[in-house]
């Protein structure tokens, strides 16, 4: 779930923080940098690990700080494909089911990743399964009855594999002026990090289902 | 930023250089994933984090009540570092709450559970990735087993049992009279990541106001006693 990357970055010391030794305030200032944010291509930096080389201080033309040129480790969330991970469902809608590790929650299993038979119930408002049933259509499903019903209900622990994971980069582009007037441009904004994932598999899906299940389990599916 | 124009507008290179410098030395990925961490040492990490900026942040209260009552009230020693960034408090809580959770194995875990957890399924034939998802996961079931490993049967069919077995020991062992000396985590690593805790760390955050509640079944280590046995229980369901 987590890996270390190393990066190569520049930081400034102020000279407030000059009584403090160089290791702390250069960690400081990149995790003031880096901390809960996302790195393109990279993942969810966590925090710094620790620093590996750091340059000679340098005082540059203009202001007082120190620049330090470091390469260091960064502690960064990201899970790799096909990783089985524990996570609470946040919530469910018609499109899928989206899940939450506390410190991330754009995680998001998609109706295709729903085990076989699944259907949406609008009044529970949770996704359910109905094992070993031959219901082809969403409306034969919805007819079962409830007790058969496997629901994947809000704030339940499932287990889940990842399948894939995606970055966008939202830059914003230079500012379209019309008339003179900038016009702020409200558009639906896409996480910048996103994880899909799966429930569709033997195991998968909330731990109460398999607790106990054993080795039959297995050999019926 | 306008680099400072001379007389005849020349450009003034050394000074853009050094105004620039930001943008001549962008930040670099060197490696993306140099190396894998375990759950455990993410937690651990983080605890330590956390316990540092606890006491650094009672030694400063501390410091300036001191001086408040000494009628010095102009603090020349600033506190250091004292806009922690919020995100990395954030962050840090958030994480520390999710991975000592009670559904997952890693406040059942210890240095030594989980080196010896790595040394003995290195018996096995398994991939990094796979062993790595058996110390997050702690599988105790052959289903949980076989969402990580591939082709279990095929594979493992015998071995099956002797892996679970392996996880289980992994937890419920608690070291007897861990010395002081520096233990080594069984880290999974491309290069070779020695992380080095010393076990006073965990010992001195355990017995501080925790941040998070205590649940009823946590195992709180005790790593100075004899190491009475502890009940993982891990089945306990949340209800």
């Amino acid at each position: 779930m987590f890996v270390l990357s190393i990066i190569k970055d520049t930081v400034a010391v102020h000279p407030s923080q000059f009584n403090v030794p160089p290791e702390q305030a250069i960690t400081n200032e990149l995790n003031k940098k880096y901390a809960n944010r996302i790195l393109h291509e990279v993942g969810l930096c966590v925090c710094v690990f620790d620093l590996a080389e750091v340059g000679e201080g340098k005082v540059r033309y203009g202001d007082g700080f120190l620049w330090y040129k470091v390469i260091f480790r960064m502690t960064v969330f990201r899970p790799f494909a096909s990783e089985v991970i524990l996570a609470k469902v946040k919530s469910s809608d018609e499109d899928g089911i989206r899940l939450s590790v506390g410190f991330f929650d754009d995680m998001y299993i998609p109706l295709i990743y729903l085990p076989e038979p699944s259907a949406f119930d609008p009044n529970e408002r949770a996704h359910f399964w109905l094992p070993g049933s031959e219901a082809k259509s969403s409306h034969e499903l919805l007819d079962s009855a409830t007790a058969d019903r496997m629901y994947v209900d809000a704030g339940e622990v499932v287990r889940v594999r990842v399948e894939s994971d995606e970055f966008y980069d939202d830059e914003p582009g230079p500012p379209k002026a019309t008339e003179g007037v900038q016009q702020v441009q409200l558009e639906a904004r896409r996480p910048p990090y996103s994880i899909t994932c799966s429930i569709a598999e033997q195991g998968l899906g909330p731990v109460s289902w398999w607790k106990d299940a054993g080795v039959e389990a297995m050999e019926e599916g | 930023m306008q680099p400072l124009a001379n007389g005849g507008g020349e450009k003034l290179l050394d000074l853009r250089v050094l105004n620039g410098g930001q943008h001549d030395n962008p930040p670099q990925v060197l490696n993306q994933r140099s190396a894998l961490l375990s759950n455990y040492e993410v937690l651990s990490l983080l605890r330590e984090l956390e316990s540092d900026y606890l006491a650094r942040t009672k030694n400063a209260l501390r410091v300036k009540k001191e001086e408040e009552l000494a009628g010095n009230h102009t603090s020349k020693i600033q506190a250091p570092t004292e806009d922690v960034c919020e995100n990395l408090r954030t962050i840090e809580v958030e994480a520390i709450q999710y991975l000592s959770a009670d559904y997952q194995p890693a406040v059942s875990q210890t240095e030594a559970g989980i080196a010896q957890l790595t040394k003995s399924l290195a018996a096995f034939n398994l991939t990094k990735a796979e062993k790595l998802q058996i110390v997050n996961l702690a599988p105790t079931e052959p289903v949980e087993l076989y969402v990580i490993v591939e082709e279990l049967e095929d594979r493992f069919g015998e071995q099956m049992s002797g892996m679970l077995n392996v996880v289980r020991s992994s937890l419920t062992n608690l070291p007897s009279a861990v010395p002081q000396a520096n233990v080594q985590t069984g880290g999974i690593a491309d290069q070779d990541v020695q992380m080095v805790y010393t076990e006073d760390n965990t010992q001195d955050y355990l017995d501080e106001d925790g941040t998070w509640e205590y649940d009823a079944n946590e195992i709180v280590f005790d790593d100075t006693g004899d190491g009475a046995g502890v009940e993982g229980d891990l089945d306990v369901e949340d209800d």
